[in-house]
Formats: structure tokens, sequence, C-alpha cells
């Protein structure tokens, strides 16, 4: 069995990054498990509320055989009930998942730089020692994510407009089609430019975020095609994988809510799954692109060794041990 | 000889025949006058594109039945409403306008008019110095949407007076019902049209933001000159087409007994025909739509088929030659699902997914109104519920009949929702604000307007059903309509109609559901079982030996009082209906049986929708947790999904 690195460049950039994923797979496990408590703990109020609502009904039967829209209504229109106002229990959650994501990603870069196993202190004194410094690329990439957000807002007026000077429906659709897929594209960028940054900050111990992420944005632009290509593979299988869940979905009986459940939980762990699997990939690639960068430089600085003429001492003048020196006149 | 003799004369009789019977605005087996005609229009117009105006003449032939002299006349000019200090435009702004969204923001292109630029009255010379605008239900000074003319001497009840007037339209970008869009236009409401003597007095409203229509009955022949490569639809039927050399073309349409004219024209409309064959003989159906949603024209055709054999078999005949749908284009979907006599708009997407069944409902909706609007011809400014609530009562029995009680409205991936369970869901909001019966124009608000005129008559009649049954009720219809047809009835008409054909005298019922705004809600207040011998210390409970007290308590929360039934079930399996007539506050059922109650649930067929919680109208005893895991399910993806794009950000 050959010994599997970060830096094996047999293996393509994106088999590589999900083999580092599949090897370090108890992040994936970890994440996911924080992923879900994270998600029941945001369910939890609107799932009491339901609770109390529907225990003795009748009513409920129409959400389970099938899906009734106006039950669904009813629920969320009552009062008593007001599903709604416990949406804010899930952002709330969602973002501390956020949060937590934030804080070991530099555990998670860390593990997969090193492509071992830390230990659970040494995983999070990695976090901790890279926390502020995400904090920081993160603060940093609102910048440009805002921008694609100025951006979709654009797309969606550019498409409303030109769509509205034609007749045929579809052209509108086509201009924000064709606008969002360059904002997928954009945000792709901006993701990898920024994992680039962290894939530096831990690989390079590099300290300085400001340096570092324009480092990092020149590195991405000039292996663009490279990069942008392995993560949109990544997110394709995502997309992909999500679109299959969904065609299983429609095949699943609406009674059947505990092979939904199990199906919606998978679709988490292959989105989650994806997310990491980009990391890693891009975690590669910045290994390897060193290594090439440290062999280039050798080349280019150290003589090659078959060149390289040995040194031959130069002839030096035969001293005695111990100078000569004029000795004072015997009368002296 | 012999050709010249026999055969050529039948020939041209034949080709006479065949002209005549393709230019008759009726069903073959259906014969004129079928309203008391009280007006004839004659309009010639020539339509702008580039200005989005029409220069027209207008020969206006009233004939005076009112049984009294007149020398007043009011008319209406609705597309003033389109201007910034008109009531139309003021109520929408403020209380949200009726399918239009743009109000909150004044644009030139809302900008709309019609000017009178002079009018005559045949043997009374020019009086266009006597036309004077009038606001009767406000008192706005600026609005112009109604004005009126005083002639030098009355006309005498039987007689005839003719108005010559020369006006100009100019079009709105599409708004409420009419304007342009691109290169296609609806024209509505786009001529000056007389009001109408009700209840012995002229009935002539200004142009309200919630309300529609009311206007006579009569004869419509109508020229319109437009530029030759434009595809035209219209009120009635087509009678003439002619090249003017110019690179333009004069179209002619002829229409009677409707009371109104309307019609579109768009060179990129494509034409679709087809026919019904419904009791009075064929209809031609004429759908005027676009390349692009050529994936819903046989979804037009198809519910316009089945709705109109419902309507046939079930309220009565359509007795005009055709029916012409028009699709809109994209953008001018406040074009969409408008109706006019013979001529309806609809409204579909590129997109539109079968189990989605808005451009079904839109169609049926419109539709229907032929009869509810078209021929029993309610005025709308006053009682909006006569055509738009009971449309949308046919509309649920229509579209339940096709796609199924539950999926009536939408059914599309598991996910179903009935059309008559939509309409609730409009009314239960605004359940305590208006009151049918209240003028139409003066309701809250467009919310409140849309959810009783609509929601609220539709949910009243579905749970009258539970009182007459559905037959009675849908023959009280039949009975309505073809009483009503080609009139102007009042909802004391409708009311009293459903009462005798009922054999009932339901005014308690009318008194809550079109006087009053009591709200509707019973519920099962308690439910339980207790074992008789409860107080022996000693005894122990056996399934089917045990003697039980089961108690239900049933309550009437709300201020309507309808007698419900309510089905009370038993772990042995026995059941039982009690039916209470809801005039106490609430009632008591003790029962003494081997078997503890399993559940109570009251109006166990689900007929009355007018209940405003159906959460309370049931008690199981065994606690239901399926329906809180599916949706916690999704609701926990949900939160998963949310939080795994947040991560993606940082």
């Amino acid at each position: 069995m050959t010994e599997e690195t970060v830096a094996n460049a047999k293996q393509g950039l994106v088999a590589a990054g999900a083999s580092l994923v599949w090897r370090r797979r108890s992040i994936l496990w970890w994440v996911f498990a924080v992923n879900a408590v994270l998600g029941a703990m945001g369910t939890l109020p609107a799932a009491l509320q339901l609770n109390r609502a529907l225990h003795h009904t009748l009513a409920g039967e129409q959400l389970v055989s099938g899906f009734d829209l106006g039950m669904f209504y009813e629920l969320q229109r009552l009062p008593e009930v007001n599903l709604f106002r416990f949406t804010t229990s899930s952002y709330v959650f969602a973002f501390l998942f956020a949060l937590f994501m934030l804080f070991v990603s530099g555990g998670i870069f860390e593990v997969y730089c090193q492509d071992r196993r830390l230990d659970t202190g040494d995983f999070f004194t990695a976090s901790g020692a890279f926390l502020w410094r995400f904090v920081r690329l993160t603060l940093f990439s609102l910048v440009p994510f805002a921008l694609i957000r100025e951006a979709y807002f654009h797309v969606e007026k550019a498409s409303d407009y030109l769509g509205d000077k034609v007749p045929a429906d579809q052209v509108g659709f086509g201009i924000w089609l064709v606008g969002m897929i360059i904002i997928v594209l954009l945000a792709l960028f901006v993701r990898l430019w920024f994992d680039i940054a962290k894939v530096r900050a831990v690989a390079e111990k590099e300290r300085r975020m400001w340096p570092n992420m324009w480092m990092a944005c020149v590195i991405t632009v000039r292996q663009l095609r490279t990069l942008l290509w392995m993560y949109l593979c990544i997110s394709l299988v995502a997309w992909i994988s999500l679109l299959v869940a969904f065609l299983i979905w429609t095949k699943i009986p609406p009674t059947a809510i505990w092979a939904t459940f199990v199906l919606l939980e998978l679709v988490m762990l292959v989105q989650l799954g994806a997310r990491l699997w980009q990391t890693a990939s891009a975690t590669v690639w910045y290994k390897r692109h060193a290594e090439m960068v440290s062999a280039d430089s050798v080349h280019y600085t150290t003589p090659h060794p078959q060149e390289v003429i040995k040194a031959q001492p130069e002839p030096q003048p035969q001293l005695s041990l111990y100078p000569e020196t004029e000795l004072p006149p015997a009368d002296a | 000889m012999q050709f010249q003799r026999f055969v050529l004369p039948f020939a041209v009789w034949l080709f006479c025949s065949a002209s005549l019977a393709a230019q008759s605005p009726f069903a073959p087996k259906v014969l004129g006058p079928l309203s008391q005609r009280v007006v004839a229009y004659e309009i010639d117009a020539k339509y702008d594109p580039a200005q989005h105006t029409v220069d027209a003449t207008e020969m206006l032939t009233y004939r005076n039945l009112t049984g009294k002299p007149l020398d007043r006349f009011p008319f209406h000019l609705y597309l003033n409403a389109f201007q910034p200090k008109s009531t139309w435009v003021r109520e929408a702004h403020r209380d949200g306008g009726f399918r239009s969204s743009r109000v909150a923001e004044w644009d030139d292109n809302d900008f709309g008019s019609n000017e009178v630029t002079s009018l005559e009255v045949v043997g009374m010379g020019d009086l266009t110095k006597q036309m004077k605008f009038i606001s009767p239900d406000d008192g706005n000074p600026d609005d112009k949407t109604v004005f009126e003319v005083r002639l030098p001497h009355p006309i005498a009840s039987g007689q005839d007076v003719q108005f010559k007037i020369t006006f100009r339209a100019k079009f709105p970008e599409v708004v409420a019902r009419t304007g342009y869009k691109r290169r296609f236009l609806l024209a509505g409401q786009w001529f000056p049209k007389v009001g109408v003597w009700w209840h012995a007095a002229w009935n002539c409203h200004q142009f309200h933001a919630m309300t529609e229509f009311f206007a006579d009955f009569g004869t419509y022949d109508v020229k319109i000159t437009l530029p030759k490569d434009y595809v035209i639809g219209a009120t009635g039927v087509q009678t003439s087409d002619s090249d003017n050399g110019n690179g333009t073309k004069t179209v002619a349409f002829h229409a009677e007994d409707v009371h109104d004219f309307a019609w579109t024209a768009d060179p990129n409309f494509k034409v679709i025909e087809s026919q019904f064959d419904g009791s009075v003989g064929p209809v031609k159906i004429r759908l005027l739509s676009y390349t692009s949603h050529k994936s819903s024209w046989q979804r037009y055709v198809d519910v316009l088929k089945g709705t109109m054999q419902r309507f046939d078999q079930w309220y009565g005949p359509y007795p005009y030659a055709q029916i012409t749908v028009v699709d809109p284009p994209h953008g001018g979907e406040e074009a969409g699902g408008m109706e006019y006599p013979t001529f309806i708009t609809a409204g579909t997407d590129w997109f539109a997914f079968k189990g989605n069944h808005e451009t079904e409902l839109v169609t049926e909706h419109e539709f229907g109104h032929q009869y509810w609007y078209g021929m029993v011809a309610t005025n709308e400014f006053e009682n909006g519920w006569l055509d738009e609530g009971i449309n949308s009562y046919s509309e649920v029995k229509v579209l339940d009949s096709m796609y199924g009680r539950n999926a009536s409205s939408v059914n599309l991936l598991g996910v179903q929702e009935g059309d008559g369970s939509v309409l609730r869901s409009y009314y239960l909001p605004v359940a305590e604000t208006d009151s049918l019966s209240r003028p139409s124009y003066t309701d809250m608000s467009e919310r409140s307007y849309a959810g009783v005129t609509y929601g609220k008559t539709a949910t009243m009649l579905i749970s009258l059903e539970a009182i007459v049954g559905e037959r009675t009720l849908r023959n009280a219809l039949h009975t309505y309509f073809m009483k009503y047809r080609f009139t102007h009835p009042t909802q004391e008409d409708f009311l009293r109609t459903v009462n005798e054909v009922a054999g009932r005298d339901l005014k308690w019922y009318w008194d809550q559901a079109v006087y009053g705004t009591q709200v509707f809600d019973y519920v099962v207040l308690r439910a339980d079982s207790t074992p008789t011998n409860w107080y022996e210390k000693d005894a122990t409970e056996k399934p089917g030996e045990t003697m039980y007290e089961t108690q239900v308590i049933l309550q009437r929360k709300g201020d309507f009082i309808f007698p419900v039934e309510t089905e009370i079930k038993f772990d042995n399996g026995e059941s039982t209906r009690e039916r209470w007539d809801g005039r106490d506050r609430w009632v008591r059922y003790v029962y003494h049986k081997q078997a503890q109650v399993r559940s109570v649930e009251l109006d166990p067929d689900h007929r009355i929708t007018l209940d405003s919680n159906y959460l309370n109208n049931s008690y199981v005893t065994k606690p239901q947790r399926e329906a809180t895991k599916k949706i916690a399910t999704y609701w926990m993806f949900l939160t998963q999904l949310l939080a795994h794009f947040l991560s993606w950000l940082v």
C-alpha cells in the first residue's frame, strides 16, 4: 500500500481532496453532528408549538397523508400557533453553526495541511490559534460578497428591464439565468480566494492577513482555471446529489416520515461533505503548488550539482606555526 | 341555363346564409333579442400604436324605458381614473389598488385619459359646453370619471335620443384591466358609456379602486382601424376586415345583448381556434396567445370546454356564437383575469407547471363571468359579491369536479390545496371587516374587498350546502340564472330565489352571512371517559367490560349560530352522530358504554368552511404526533441548510 499524502501528485486534485476528506472523515462526522444538533435545537420551539396544536386534533391528518397547504396556512395563521414567529430560533442556531465553523476552520485546515489526526487538544489549539486571523479574513470577505449581492440585484433589474422590452417571456429568464451563472462563478471565486488565504495562513503560519489576502488573490487569479474548475466540479457533484435526492423524495410516500428524514439528513451530509471537500482540495492544491514553487526556486538559485566546480583550495603562503618575528638585536 | 336558373341563385342564397350565420352574434339555436336593449353604440375608432391613443366617434342611441322623461344623462369616462388626483388613484394609493401594485409611486406611463372633444345630441345641437364633471360618491372635484350633460328639453318615455360623441382615449401602460404593453393593447373601458337608470335613479358611480362596472344591455357595432399587421379580437363577432391600402385595415365587430365592448390587438398574437358544442349549438373558441405560451394553449382550450360544459349543464346555455380568450403577454399581467362580454382575459407563464392550476383557475373564473356579470348583470359597484362571489363559488364547484376537491388549486409534488381552501384563506383574515351587503366600493381595503367579495361569498355558499344540499343550491343558481339573465337583479333577488328553491326561509343565515360579520367558530371543548365505578378502591379497568361515562362538551365560541353535526367514536368501533342547533353557547352529551371515547369531530364531512379554526373542531384521546414529526423534519432540514449556507460564507 502506497503512502498517501496531501501532495501525492499522482492523484487528480478533486480526487485527492475527496481522499483527504475520507481519510480525515471524523471531521465530517463532527461537522454533520453539530449541524444536525443545532438544526434540531433551532427546530425545537416550533416543534413543541406544533405538538401543542396538533396533539389532540384530527386536523393534522391532512398534513400527513399528503401536504395540504390550506391546513398549513391554518397552522401559521392562528394566533395561538403562529408558526413563523419561531423562525427566529432557526436563524439563531444557523448563525451559531456559522460561528462554530468559523472557529473550527483553523483546526480543519491544520488537519488537512498536516494530513494527520490531531488529538482534541491540538485540534482546538489550532482552531484557537487561527481564529482571529480567520475572523479578519471573514470580515475582509464581506466586501466582495457584498459586491456580489449588489451585482445580483443588478442582474435582477437588468433581466426585468431587458425582458420587458421583448415579447418572448424566456428572454428575461435567459438573461437572469446567465447573470446567475456569472454570480455563482463570482461567489465561487471569492470563496476560493479566501480559502487559499486560509490555507496560506495555516501552511505558512502567516500572521499578516492583509498581505496574505492579496497574495492569495494573486495566486487564485494566476491559477484561476485550475482552481475554479476544481471548486465547480465539487459544487456540481453537490448540486447533482441534491437533484437526485429530490427525485428520490418524489418517490417516497408522504406518510414515510422517517424515510424522508433519513434522505434529508443524507442530503445535508453530502452538502457539508462537499464543502469540506472544497477545503481539502484547496489545501492539496496549495501544498502541491508550494512544493512546486519551492522546487522551482531551488532550480533557479542553486547550481546543478553536476555543474558545481569543486572548490580548490587556493594556494596559501606557507606560514610557520609561529610567525617569524624579527628578533631584536642581541645587544639591544 | 339550368345552372343560371337554379344553381346560381341557390349558391348565392347559400353564400349569403353562410355569411349571415357567420356574422350572427348568437349560437345557432338562439334568436335575439335576449335583453331589453336600452343602448345601441356605433363606434368608429382609429388606433395609433405609437401614441397608444384611439380617436373615435361614437353614436349612442339611448331608448328611454324608464317610464319618465329624462333630461339629464351621466356618462362614465373610466380612463380618466388614471390621473394623479382621481378618486381611483387616491383610493389605490391609500388602501391598495385592486390588481394595481404600482400606485405607490406615480409614473408618467400610468397616465390615461378619456377626452370628449365634442358632444352633440341629434336634433338639439352641440352640447359640449353643457358637459359637467360630477363626483356623486365622494365629491372629489379632481375626479373626472363621470360627466353629466343636461339636455335643453327632456326625452319622453319610450323615445330615443342620439348622442354623437367625438373622443380621444389615451391608454396607460397596462394597469387595472386596461392599457398597453409593448405592442399589445387591451382596450377596456375605453369609450364614453352612459349610466344605468336603476331603481328610479341614475346609477353612475365614479371609478373606484376596488370595484368594477355596471352598464345597460344593448347592441354594439364597432369599427377599428389599426396597422394591418395587428391581430385583433373583440367582444361579439367579426363582421368585416378591409385593407385600407395605406398600411392600415379596418375591422368591424357586431355584438347584441351585451353591456360592454372591449378589444385587444397585438401583431405578435397567435390565433388558436376550437369549438364547444353546447346545448344551443356550437360556440367558437378563439384564443389569442403567444408562441412562448404554446405549452398552455391546450390547457386553455381544455379547461374552457370543461367549464362551458358544466355551466351549460348546471346553470343554463351560453347563447353567444363565440368566446374570445386573451392571453396577455408577460409584463402585462394586470390585463389578465378580466371579463368582458364574450371576451375574457386569462393569464399563464411559459413555465407554468401542470400541477399548478392557476392558468385553469383564471380561465374558468373569467368564463364564469359570462354568466355572473355578462348575462346576470348585477351592479358590480354596489354588490360585488353577486358576480365575483357567486362566480367564485361556481369556480370551486367546476374546478373541484375537474381536479378533485383537495387538489383543484394545486397538486404539485405531493403538495395539494383545494380552490375552496384558497378562497377561505382570503376570507378568514378579514372576517370581521366588511359585510357582503355593504356597497363594495366603500369596503375597508383591497384586502377586505377581495377577502369578503370573493372569499366569503364562496365560503358561505359552500357552507350553505350543509343546510340545503349541494344539488338544491345548484338548482337555485340555475333558477336564478334563468330568471334574471339579461337583467340587473339585486342581492335580495338572489336571496329570495335561494329561499324559494330551497323551500325554506334562510333569513337567519343571510342575516349572519350576508348582512352581518359574525364569526363562525365551534370547538370541541372536552371529551373524556371515566369508569362509572370510579369510587371503588380496588376496581380495575377491563377493556370491553368496564362501564364508562363519556362526556363530550361542544362550545360555540363565535357569534355565528349554525346547526352542526358531531361524530363521536369509541374504542370498540362504535360511533354516533349528534346534531346541535348551536343556539346555546355550549352543549353536553353523555354516554354510558363499555367503551371509552376515542375521538370527537365537529362537522365530520368537512362542509362548513365558514368555521374560522379547524384545529379545535376535533379531539382525539390518543396523541397525534405524525404531522408534527413531518413538519419538524422539513423545518430542521431548512434550518440545517440555512446554517450550511451561512457557514459557506465564512
